[in-house]
C-alpha cells in the first residue's frame, strides 16, 4: 500500500514537472511577444491620446488627436485614396485571378511551362516591383509605346498625372498579386471532387451551368478567404505608393494612403500622437473587414490539407 | 448487300463522330493554349524586361520597337555601375545577415514553443496560444509607431539590433510548428523519458530533428518575409551602410545626378530577386505551399 502510494505520488510529480517544462518551452516566445507585440499594441492606443514629438515626454490630450483628424485635410483625403485603392485593386484581382485559375485548371499542352512564366510576379519584392514599374511607366517607356498611339500621344507622364497615377499603381499591384490569388483559387478548384462535376454532367448541365451551380458554391470558402486577405492587404497599401508615386504618395497626395499618412506624420513631421491615432483608425477599418469575413463564412473551412 | 452497306455507313458515321469530337477537343486545346500563351507572356514580361534590360545599353532599354534581345550586349557593365553608385554589397550582406538570424531564431524558438503547445498541458496554455494567434491578425502598420518609440528607448535606432530584434520571432512560425509537432509520436518521447533523458534533451535530440525537415516551406516563407521587409528597415535606420537591399535599392528609381540609370536599376532588381528565384526553382513545391498557407503576397 505504501509502495503504491509512493508510486502514485512520484508519478504526479513527474506529470507536474512536465507541465512546468511545457511552460518553459513556450516562455521565450511569450516573453518576446509580450515585449514586441502586446506592449506596443497597448502603448499605441495610449500614444494616440497624447502629443508626442520624441523630444519631450508625451503630453496627455485625450481624444483631441481624433477630433483634429476629422478636420485634417490630408487624413480625409487619404481615406478616400485608400478606399479607392482597395476597391480598384481588389475587385479586378478577384475576377482576373479566378479567370486565370480556371484557365490553368484546364488541360492543354505546355500548361506547366506557361504556368511557371505566369507565376514570375511571385518572385520580386514590392520594392523590386516598384522599381520595375517606374521604368515600365517611363514617359517614353514601353507602356507609352503600346497605348500612346491609341490617343495620339508620344509621351505620357503616367506617374505625374493626377488621374492616371492611381490607376497605374493599381495595375502594378494587380499584376504583382494575381498569381498568388490564382494559386489559392486553383487549390480550391482542385479540392472539388470530380464526381460532383460528373454528376452535374450526367444531369445534363453544360460546362457553364456546372460551373455556376456546382463549382462556384463549393468555392465559397475560397472566395471569402481571397476577398478578406486581399482587402486587408490593400488597406495597408504603402510601398508602391511610397516608391512609384512621386514625392511619397504624390502627385498632390492622390496616392497618399493611410499607411503613407502614418509614415508622414510619424517620420517626416514627428507627430507621433497623430500618427498613432491614424494607426488606430486603420486598425478599426481592418478589424471591421475581419469581422465581416467571420460573418460572411467560416473562412477556416479553407484548408490546404 | 444492304446489310453490309448499312454497317459500313454506320461504321463511317461512327468514325466521323469520333473524328469530330477529337477535332473539337483539339481545337479547344489550341484555343486554351493560345490564350494561356498571351496570359503567361503578359504576366512574365516585366520580369523578362528586368533581366534583359540589365544587359542592354542604356539608350536601347526604352527603344521602340521593343528589342527582345540586346543589340549591343553590355555584359556586366550595369552591374558594376550599380555597385559604384551605391553600397549594394553592404546592403546585400545586411539583408542576408538579417534574414539568416531571423529565420534561424524563428525556426528554433518556434519549434520549441510549438512543441510546448502541442505536447504539454499547462495552466494558461489556451490563453497564451490565443495571444500567438491574435498576433497574426494584427497588421504591422498598427505597431509601427509604438514599436519605433520602444526601439528608440532601447537605443537601437540605427543598429542591427533595431533591424533584427523586433522581427526575431514569428507568430506564424509558432503556429505552423505546433501543427507539425502534433505528428510527433508520444511513444517516442515516452521511450526517451523512460531511458532517463531530460525534457530539454528530448526536445533537442528527438523533437527538433523531426520538426526541422517538416519546416522547409516555413523556412522559405520566413526568408521571404525578412528579405522583402520594407517598412520597418525604412524607419529604423538612417545610416546608409545599415540599409537593407529593398530600402536601399529604391534610390535606383530616380535618375542619378541627372543621368538615367535604368540599366543599373534593372541590374540591382535582378540581384534582389535572384535568391527568391533560386528558391523557387529548386524548392518549387515548398515555395508554393508556403506562400499559400501564409498569405504572404496579400
Amino acid at each position: 500500500m505504501r509502495r503504491l502510494y509512493r508510486r502514485l505520488w512520484s508519478e504526479t510529480s513527474v506529470i507536474s514537472r512536465r507541465q512546468y517544462w511545457g511552460l518553459i518551452f513556450v516562455l521565450p516566445v511569450v516573453v518576446f511577444f509580450a515585449v514586441f507585440f502586446l506592449y506596443p499594441l497597448v502603448t499605441g492606443f495610449i500614444l494616440s491620446l497624447t502629443d508626442f514629438t520624441l523630444l519631450r515626454p508625451p503630453v496627455w490630450v485625450g481624444l483631441d488627436n481624433y477630433f483634429d483628424l476629422l478636420k485634417d485635410r490630408l487624413f480625409l483625403k487619404s481615406i478616400s485614396v485608400t478606399f479607392g485603392y482597395v476597391f480598384g485593386s481588389t475587385v479586378p484581382t478577384w475576377v482576373l485571378s479566378l479567370m486565370a485559375a480556371l484557365l490553368f485548371y484546364q488541360k492543354f499542352p505546355g500548361r506547366e511551362g506557361l504556368k511557371l512564366l505566369f507565376f514570375s510576379p511571385l518572385l520580386p519584392s514590392v520594392a523590386v516591383v516598384s522599381v520595375i514599374w517606374v521604368v515600365l511607366l517611363h514617359p517614353n517607356g514601353i507602356l507609352t509605346h503600346l497605348i500612346g498611339p491609341l490617343f495620339g500621344k508620344a509621351e505620357i507622364a503616367w506617374l505625374h498625372d493626377l488621374q492616371l497615377s492611381p490607376i497605374v499603381i493599381v495595375i502594378a499591384r494587380v499584376w504583382s498579386v494575381i498569381p498568388f490569388y490564382m494559386l489559392i483559387w486553383l487549390a480550391g478548384l482542385t479540392a472539388i471532387p470530380q464526381e460532383m462535376r460528373d454528376a452535374a454532367r450526367v444531369d445534363g448541365a453544360n460546362r457553364l451551368q456546372s460551373f455556376l451551380s456546382v463549382e462556384l458554391p463549393l468555392l465559397r470558402p475560397t472566395a471569402v478567404f481571397v476577398m478578406a486577405v486581399s482587402t486587408i492587404a490593400a488597406f495597408q497599401g504603402f510601398t508602391l505608393q511610397f516608391v512609384i508615386a512621386p514625392n511619397q504618395g504624390g502627385p498632390v497626395d492622390v496616392n497618399t494612403t493611410l499607411g503613407i499618412v502614418i509614415w508622414k506624420y510619424g517620420f517626416q513631421f514627428f507627430r507621433m500622437g497623430d500618427a498613432a491615432a491614424v494607426s488606430v483608425v486603420l486598425f478599426a477599418f481592418i478589424m471591421i473587414i475581419t469581422g465581416l469575413q467571420l460573418g460572411l463564412g467560416r473562412s477556416d473551412d479553407y484548408s490546404l490539407n | 448487300m444492304s446489310k453490309i452497306g448499312a454497317s459500313r455507313i454506320a461504321r463511317q458515321y461512327e468514325s466521323n463522330a469520333a473524328f469530330e469530337t477529337r477535332l473539337r477537343k483539339r481545337i479547344t486545346k489550341l484555343i486554351l493554349l493560345s490564350v494561356a500563351i498571351w496570359v503567361a507572356v503578359l504576366f512574365g514580361f516585366p520580369m523578362y524586361f528586368m533581366g534583359m534590360s540589365a544587359f542592354k545599353a542604356e539608350s536601347e532599354i526604352l527603344a521602340t520597337p521593343f528589342r527582345w534581345l540586346p543589340e549591343e550586349f553590355v555584359g556586366v557593365a550595369h552591374y558594376e555601375r550599380a555597385f559604384d553608385i551605391a553600397p549594394i554589397g553592404q546592403w546585400y550582406a545586411n539583408s542576408v545577415f538579417i534574414a539568416a538570424v531571423q529565420v534561424g531564431a524563428s525556426i528554433f524558438f518556434g519549434a520549441m514553443a510549438g512543441y510546448g503547445f502541442a505536447k504539454f498541458s499547462f495552466r494558461g496554455k489556451r490563453l497564451l496560444f490565443g495571444l500567438i494567434l491574435s498576433i497574426m491578425a494584427v497588421p504591422f502598420q498598427i505597431l509601427l509607431i509604438p514599436l519605433f518609440v520602444l526601439v528608440r528607448q532601447f537605443g537601437w535606432q540605427d543598429s542591427y539590433a533595431g533591424l533584427i530584434v523586433p522581427g526575431l520571432l514569428s507568430a506564424f512560425g509558432v503556429f505552423m510548428m505546433r501543427q507539425f509537432a502534433y505528428s510527433i509520436p508520444d511513444e517516442l518521447l515516452d521511450a526517451a523519458r523512460i531511458d532517463g533523458a531530460g525534457e530539454f534533451r528530448i526536445f533537442m535530440l528527438i523533437a527538433l530533428p523531426l520538426l526541422a525537415p517538416a519546416s522547409a516551406s516555413l523556412a522559405i516563407i520566413l526568408f521571404l518575409f525578412s528579405w522583402n521587409n520594407f517598412l520597418w528597415p525604412l524607419v529604423v535606420v538612417q545610416d546608409p551602410n545599415l540599409l537593407t537591399l529593398p530600402v536601399g535599392m529604391t534610390v535606383f528609381s530616380q535618375p542619378y545626378r541627372g543621368d538615367p540609370i535604368i540599366g543599373p536599376a534593372m541590374a540591382v532588381s535582378t540581384l534582389a530577386t535572384l535568391p527568391v528565384a533560386l528558391l523557387f526553382i529548386f524548392f518549387q513545391r515548398y515555395f508554393i505551399a508556403g506562400m499559400m498557407v501564409s498569405g504572404i503576397k496579400g
